[in-house]
């Protein structure tokens, strides 16, 4: 059995028995920084007068929510990052290595029993390795930079205990946005989530990072998955979800909380398609869509974006022809990274469209544009949604994944 | 940075609310500084309430404030707009932490009885808030928040500690 979150906090502090509440100073391995945080965290060290780091072999800046920057404002903020980067020596990965998350799970930033943050809410991401993997603030971030350390306040466990066996094209994501809209987020607020059940002992690495990846969309401090029944949480609130027979689950504007089976958002008309982001933009997520669109071409008015999540991922989908289905049906692939996603990289919606999109979040403006309506499903209804121009039934997206 | 907070004035905000309804992406994106985030507190889900804040304003809300994001510039925007802190029933666990390290309360507190626009007093160490119709106990912050809060941040703390040195 490996060791529990608790047993890893009592590791990096020196706490033999930590208990939920308590709050205790931990030592880290592993800190980044994206590009959108990375030249805030440059004016703060110049501002406190910090002049060196704890270990710069330790520590990444990340460009990938601004690759192909938009306007100039933003270029020089990446310019800004590039600079604190080579100031203190940092490792530096740059636009078109991938989004950090994705690269740092390929770079086995993620050791299992390591403390890693990032300047990043989906820095849980890394729960799926086995890793103490959490998101925070930059001036938490700063602070580590400079100490080695942070703080928290040990988290209460919940566990969700998944039973029964979906059709194949349900994804963890469809599982987790049915929990999300079953509880809310009060059940999971500021706790570590352990997702247990054979179903997910049996996942594999890039489904468990898909999982893990959603754990802050449920309002989790962090995550792991129970990879034997022997890591099952004990005496923590249970919350069970059966997944025999589910149908794929796509979540309304204007929050993932807002999510419903398939047939329930089946005619919605889309107008834009993007395919991406550290939710599903792994090689999987490419190949289903590739798999969908090849042959076809998407729907007269429909705009389809994909984002391969990382530099490998890219190449790996150029290798296997992936890439050439997609642009031979229409499809708008653009440089790894994290693509549409928070508006700071084309393409930004048009007002009044509605968006169906692989993101882990809907909320409003996400996209960059307040007046888009932008829904969430897995890249196999995306990739159907762009070849029929509405969101597809189950019987449409089961011919599209089958018959040819 | 005092431990109560006199001549607040209520802001009643309604609904769960993310760091993406507070300060969208993009102007984290384009700015460092806070002056020009302020410009755009919830510029997509309410526009125009940027204007109408002022210095001692408090948000109430009630659902959970702060989901998603980790920017802390959500934070350092609303203190920029004059926010003096924020109230709510829970709080996303990272927007927590970012207001109290940016030296912004922010305090869990079960719905009070409070009106749009009406005067409070809020006192950090009994945990108590004073409105019109009276007092409200609240969740008592942790020790360790309120001395981030009197050393003026978190950063100011760890320089003042010496630790980076």
């Amino acid at each position: 059995m490996s060791d529990t979150i608790l047993d890893i906090i009592a590791r990096k502090s020196g706490v033999s028995r930590p208990s939920a509440g308590d709050i205790v100073e931990i030592g880290v391995d592993r800190i980044y920084i994206q590009d959108g945080n990375a030249p805030t965290a440059a004016r703060l060290f110049a501002e406190h007068g910090f002049d060196r780091v704890f270990d710069p072999s330790r520590i990444g800046i990340f460009i990938d929510h601004s690759v192909l920057a938009p306007d100039l404002l933003m270029r020089n903020r990446v310019k800004e990052a590039e600079k604190f980067a080579r100031q203190f020596g940092l490792q530096f990965f740059k636009g078109g290595t991938g989004i950090s998350h994705l690269v740092a799970l390929e770079e086995g930033w993620f050791g299992e029993g390591d403390v890693v943050i990032g300047a990043d809410s989906h820095t849980c991401t890394g729960g799926a390795t086995g890793a103490l993997a959490f998101g925070l603030g930059v001036s938490d971030i700063v602070a580590a930079m400079v100490t080695g350390r942070t703080w928290l306040r040990v988290p209460e466990i919940v566990e969700v205990f998944v039973t029964g066996h979906p059709v194949d094209y349900i994804r963890p994501r469809d599982v987790a946005f049915r929990v999300l809209a079953a509880h809310g987020q009060t059940p999971f607020l500021g706790r570590a989530l352990v997702w247990s059940g054979e179903w997910i002992e049996r996942l594999d690495a890039e489904d468990a990072a898909g999982l893990a990846n959603l754990a802050v969309e449920l309002g989790a401090f962090c995550c792991r998955l129970a990879r034997t029944e022997g890591d099952r949480a004990r005496n923590t609130p249970r919350i069970t979800i059966d997944i025999g027979g589910i149908e794929p689950t796509v979540s309304r504007p204007p929050s993932p909380d807002q999510s419903i089976s398939l047939s329930d958002a089946a005619g919605v008309p889309i107008h834009e398609v993007f395919i991406g982001s550290c939710a599903s933009s792994r090689f999987r997520d490419v190949a289903v869509a590739a798999s969908i669109l090849a042959g076809r071409q998407i729907a007269s008015g429909v705009q389809c974006v994909l984002t391969p999540g990382t530099g490998r991922v890219y190449a790996r989908a150029m290798r296997e022809g992936c890439i050439e289905a997609l642009v031979s049906a229409g499809v708008l692939v653009t440089p790894a990274g994290c693509g549409s996603c928070v508006g700071t990289q084309g393409s930004v919606p048009a007002s009044g469209s509605t968006v169906l999109t692989t993101m882990n979040r809907n909320f409003k403006g996400r996209m960059g544009n307040p007046d888009a309506d932008i829904w969430l499903a897995s890249p196999a209804v995306a990739a159907a949604a762009a070849v029929i121009g509405r969101i597809p039934t189950v019987a449409e997206l089961v011919s599209l994944l089958h018959a040819k | 940075m005092p431990n109560s907070f006199d001549e607040l004035r209520v802001r009643r905000i309604q609904g769960i609310v993310s760091t993406d309804d507070i300060l969208p992406a993009r102007i984290k994106h384009q700015h460092v500084d806070p002056k020009e985030f302020a410009k755009h507190v919830f510029s997509a889900h309410t526009p125009g309430f940027a204007g109408t804040l002022r210095s001692g304003d408090i948000l109430v809300a009630d659902s959970i404030f702060g989901i998603g994001s980790s920017r802390e510039q959500a934070v350092t925007a609303l203190l920029a707009a004059g926010v003096a802190a924020v109230l709510a029933p829970a709080f996303g666990t990272i927007f927590f932490r970012n207001a109290w390290n940016s030296a912004m309360p922010a305090i869990e507190i079960d719905l009070p009885d409070l009106r749009e626009g009406e005067t409070v007093r809020i006192d950090l160490v009994h945990a108590r808030l004073t409105g019109a119709r009276g007092a409200t106990a609240f969740r008592a912050p942790p020790p360790l928040l309120l001395n981030v809060l009197k050393a003026g941040g978190l950063l100011a703390s760890i320089s003042a500690s010496g630790a980076a040195e």
